[in-house]
């Protein structure tokens, strides 16, 4: 089937944004850089070499050409790490968002459909999950089943499902009072097929713009467990792990802090100039808004 | 003197990098306690001259050439189009003064009428300590009942036609010099729209104000105004006395405008439709000749070379027309309400004393509040071919008797019958007992068209569902026979709704109730947001789909001349009751309840002659009802 004008539109707003263009292609780089990390870096981000230890990057006096960034402690070039740690950021982005995206979304149009007691119990939830302090509540979950990577990726599911759940479900409130649901549910559709084929694709717009607001958020705690030695194992090069690690030197040797903090910048920027971006480009009341001031 | 004067008015637009004539060369005049008509369909751009008049054109549209004198009481002339903008918002609410579409949207929720009102005021420089006794004052004139009350109340509290009074007295308090009333009833009930009507009339009188009435309903327009311009895609096409524009009217839009419209009393002819629509924006560019050519049942070739020059026919009377093709009439055949074999076959909907009655509220000890009965005790039967029509105003709970027959809603007493099976309860059985007979056709098909769907999946989607198990080949083909069924042009099938216009989707969304052959169609409303051609157009399309397929259709609506057109039983629900049932022939003729009385009453008539709005009984009880 040929994509909607509807579609079409929505893509020529978004590739014209420059918001989402800017974003993207930030977005882009990193993950070809994550990608690419064992043939790009310059050595194994393991790799220590004691009589190099905290060079300073390549441009400033003392730095070496063979550490562009510098190097840590341990004499680990920075560089490399940086790249590596950039696979345990987008990894942590796309799974924990994607995840927390399923269950939110699934659960807040359950909830708009059916309403009455399902809807309620779903609120309530919501309402009880969200009165913790989500990076406590992490702290806790963690404490609870044990340091991992993927154990990262599931608390921030657990915890974060709810953003989307509450917004999603206001969104597929409105859907549901278009006279179209009643049609669907007149030409024999079952709710399974409501829920995919009518409320979902009116949702959407709405659930793209979050997953990326959310992969922003997914980052800063991913980079706050591993700072705290909750995520990552200690030898898995993680920014959160390189911060931690460069804090004890971070008045000798300022580049081993600033610069993953930075590439986190950069990350959280990227995926919240991309959200904000394509809620401009997406959200169809904005889009109404401006077509009729035009 | 003349209060208003248009003279060469075009307002151009930049589109897609070309400029668009969008209005054309206007000329109007109303004198001081004149009614102007403007009467179109959407369009055809008469909201436009409001938007001109208060400086609020859409970017891209300019004013590109004439005038628009208007002379204040004190004789001082100024033109509106070349005047100084500060100039000109010292006019806007005190000379000029505008009364709006939407009622309810046009006040502020979040503050009272006094509020609003004395703010009004405050700008006309009325001194604080005499706002009250003028505002009690204005609201005693639209003949609010305790308008001390009324000033404490915020806008959601009021009804809408209430809400319109309390605009008319706002429009008013400045005893402006000219009044623009932009479709000032089209949101309200039939027999409000009676009252707002006796009300503006009677102010503008009093004051000798002159009023623009922009409207797309000549009848309407015939009884309320002094003289009618009818306009048709940005153009004045005809010009004159009221009477004559409504009684005879010579351009051939205008004639179709009133042969589109279904009368309300007399014989019953079918009604006379133009094809296609009016040229959107983007057409007008290639116009060269006359814009309703294209349309035109009577043009010859002269007619699309240059647009033709606005003719006097008689003092007062305008036509932009060729002199050649004056007195023509299109034939209109009679129609048949009813065939004859199905009158006595067995009903294919029973609907016993069914009742639905919403709970209130709990409050947070968990008492339950006042509920509201919807509907109570409705009855009704439908045979196969047969039009059964459902008369009522909002609140009336004909939209709720629809959806307890569609299943939508379960009802709270009563019994559904489906040729004879019990359909009441919700199960597997009775939905597909119901799928196989009825469907609905929504009322609005902005809502009821899902827009990321195209034509050829909207109007199969009953194919789609779990356990028909279709091909695309067979939904393709099936898609292309429902077009062709509702009068679909077949290259509409992979459009989207935003690509349609109005009276298609409307189509369309009668092409999806069709897909599963039913023999009962349940109609909410569905013409009521159509043109008036459109309206003729699906109107008619119901009846050939009587003929052709021998369905049946319960139609709601609040209109009666469509009702009467169509139907040959007819209810009438009045805050969720019937209050009368029968013949449509027997009950226009001889009413028995007093509300149908009223609401046949609040219908303006054909007749010019014949007074309107009504006064007496009829009016007693509407006005304790509005």
């Amino acid at each position: 089937m040929r994509p909607s004008p509807r579609a079409k539109a929505a893509w020529r707003r978004c590739l014209t944004n420059p918001r989402v263009v800017t974003g993207g292609v930030i977005i882009g780089l990193m993950a070809v850089v994550a990608v690419l990390a064992p043939w790009l870096a310059p050595h194994d981000p393991q790799e220590q070499d004691l009589l190099a230890t905290l060079l300073p990057p390549m441009w400033l006096a003392g730095g070496e050409a063979r550490f562009p960034f510098g190097t840590d402690t341990l004499g680990r070039c920075i560089a490399s790490r940086l790249m590596y740690g950039a696979r345990i950021a987008l990894y942590v982005a796309v799974v924990a968002a994607t995840g927390a995206m399923i269950l939110g979304t699934l659960l807040a149009i359950v909830a708009a459909y059916f309403g009455g007691w399902v809807d309620w119990l779903i609120s309530r939830a919501i309402e009880v999950w969200m009165a913790f302090p989500p990076v406590v509540l992490a702290l806790i979950l963690l404490v609870g089943m044990g340091a991992d990577v993927n154990k990262v990726i599931l608390a921030i599911i657990v915890i974060d499902w709810t953003r989307f759940c509450r917004v999603i479900r206001s969104e597929a409130l409105v859907v549901m009072v278009r006279d179209y649901i009643a049609a669907a549910k007149l030409a024999g559709f079952s709710h399974r097929q409501i829920m995919l084929k009518e409320i979902l694709p009116a949702v959407l717009p709405l659930v793209i713009t979050m997953m990326s607001i959310e992969m922003g958020i997914a980052v800063i705690v991913e980079a706050i467990m591993s700072f705290v030695g909750l995520s990552v194992e200690p030898d898995v090069p993680a920014w959160g792990v390189m911060i931690a690690d460069a804090r004890q030197t971070m008045h000798q040797a300022p580049w081993g802090v600033v610069l993953p903090v930075g590439a986190i910048f950069l990350a959280v920027l990227a995926f919240n100039l991309l959200g904000d971006g394509l809620r401009r480009a997406l959200d169809t009341r904005l889009v109404l808004g401006r077509a009729e001031a035009a | 003197m003349r209060t208003l004067v248009a003279k060469g008015l075009s307002v151009s637009a930049r589109l897609a990098g070309q400029t668009v004539t969008v209005l054309r060369d206007l000329d109007f005049a109303i004198e001081p306690g004149k009614i102007l008509g403007l009467v179109g369909e959407s369009g055809a751009g008469k909201s436009m001259i409001g938007r001109v008049l208060a400086r609020s054109l859409p970017s891209g549209f300019a004013v590109s050439g004439g005038s628009l004198a208007f002379s204040a009481a004190d004789g001082k002339v100024s033109d509106l189009v070349a005047m100084d903008g500060a100039d000109l918002a010292q006019l806007l609410g005190d000379r000029i003064a505008f009364i709006p579409q939407e009622p309810l949207t046009a006040l502020n929720p979040l503050l009272t009428v006094r509020a609003q009102f004395g703010e009004h005021l405050a700008r006309l420089g009325v001194p604080a300590n005499d706002r009250d006794a003028r505002m009690i004052e204005a609201l005693t004139q639209v003949r609010l009942s305790g308008p001390q009350a009324v000033l404490e109340r915020y806008p959601f509290q009021l009804s809408g036609g209430m809400c319109q009074r309390v605009l008319i007295a706002m429009a008013f308090a400045s005893n402006p010099a000219l009044v623009v009333a932009d479709e000032p009833t089209t949101a309200l009930d039939v027999s409000t729209q009676a009252t707002i009507v006796q009300i503006m009339r009677g102010l503008q009188r009093d004051h000798a104000t002159a009023m623009l009435f922009i409207t797309h309903d000549l009848r309407l327009a015939a009884r309320v105004c002094d003289e009618i311009a009818v306009l048709y895609a940005g153009e004045v096409v005809e010009r004159g006395p009221a009477r004559i524009i409504s009684q005879d009217p010579q351009h051939p839009y205008t004639r179709a405008l009133q042969a589109a419209n279904p009368p309300l009393r007399g014989p019953l002819t079918r009604l006379v439709t133009l094809p296609d629509q009016m040229p959107g924006l983007s057409a007008l560019a290639n116009l060269k000749g006359c814009r309703f050519a294209p349309r035109c049942p009577t043009r010859d070739a002269s007619c699309e070379v240059a647009p033709p020059e606005l003719r006097l026919l008689a003092p007062g009377h305008w036509v932009r027309c060729a002199p050649t093709c004056a007195g023509f009439r299109p034939p209109a055949p009679p129609i048949t309400r009813m065939s004859a074999q199905a009158s006595g076959s067995e009903p294919v909907l029973v609907v016993d004393k069914v009742a639905k009655h919403y709970p209130g509220k709990r409050d947070w000890m968990g008492r339950r509040g006042r509920g509201v009965d919807a509907v109570q005790a409705a009855s009704l039967s439908v045979r196969p071919g047969e039009f059964v029509g459902v008369v009522g105003e909002s609140g009336s709970g004909k939209s709720t008797l629809a959806k307890l027959i569609m299943g939508l809603e379960a009802p709270t007493a009563g019994r559904i019958l489906i040729d004879g099976h019990d359909v009441t309860a919700a199960s597997t059985a009775t939905r597909s007992i119901r799928l196989g007979a009825l469907q609905m056709v929504f009322q609005d098909p902005q809502s009821a068209l899902n827009p990321r769907r195209p034509v050829e999946r909207l109007v199969t989607q009953t194919m789609e569902a779990a356990r028909s198990g279709a091909s695309d080949a067979e939904r393709l083909a099936r898609a292309t026979a429902l077009l062709a069924e509702t009068g679909l042009p077949p290259e509409l099938i992979n459009r989207y709704p935003a690509q349609l216009s109005g009276g298609q989707k409307q189509r369309v969304n009668i092409a999806r109730a069709l897909c599963v052959t039913p023999r009962l169609l349940v109609a909410d409303e569905i013409v009521s947001g159509l043109d008036v051609s459109v309206q003729a157009q699906i109107l008619n399309l119901l009846l050939d789909l009587r003929t052709e397929r021998g369905i049946g259709l319960v139609f709601i609506s609040h209109d009666l001349a469509v009702v009467r057109y169509l139907c040959t039983r007819m209810l009438v629900m009045h805050q969720g009751l019937v209050v009368e049932e029968g013949e449509t022939d027997a009950i226009f003729a001889r009413p028995q309840h007093p509300y149908t009385r009223a609401l046949l009453a609040a219908a303006p008539p054909d007749d010019l002659d014949s007074p309107w709005p009504p006064s007496g009984p009829a009016q007693a009880t509407l006005g304790a009802m509005a």
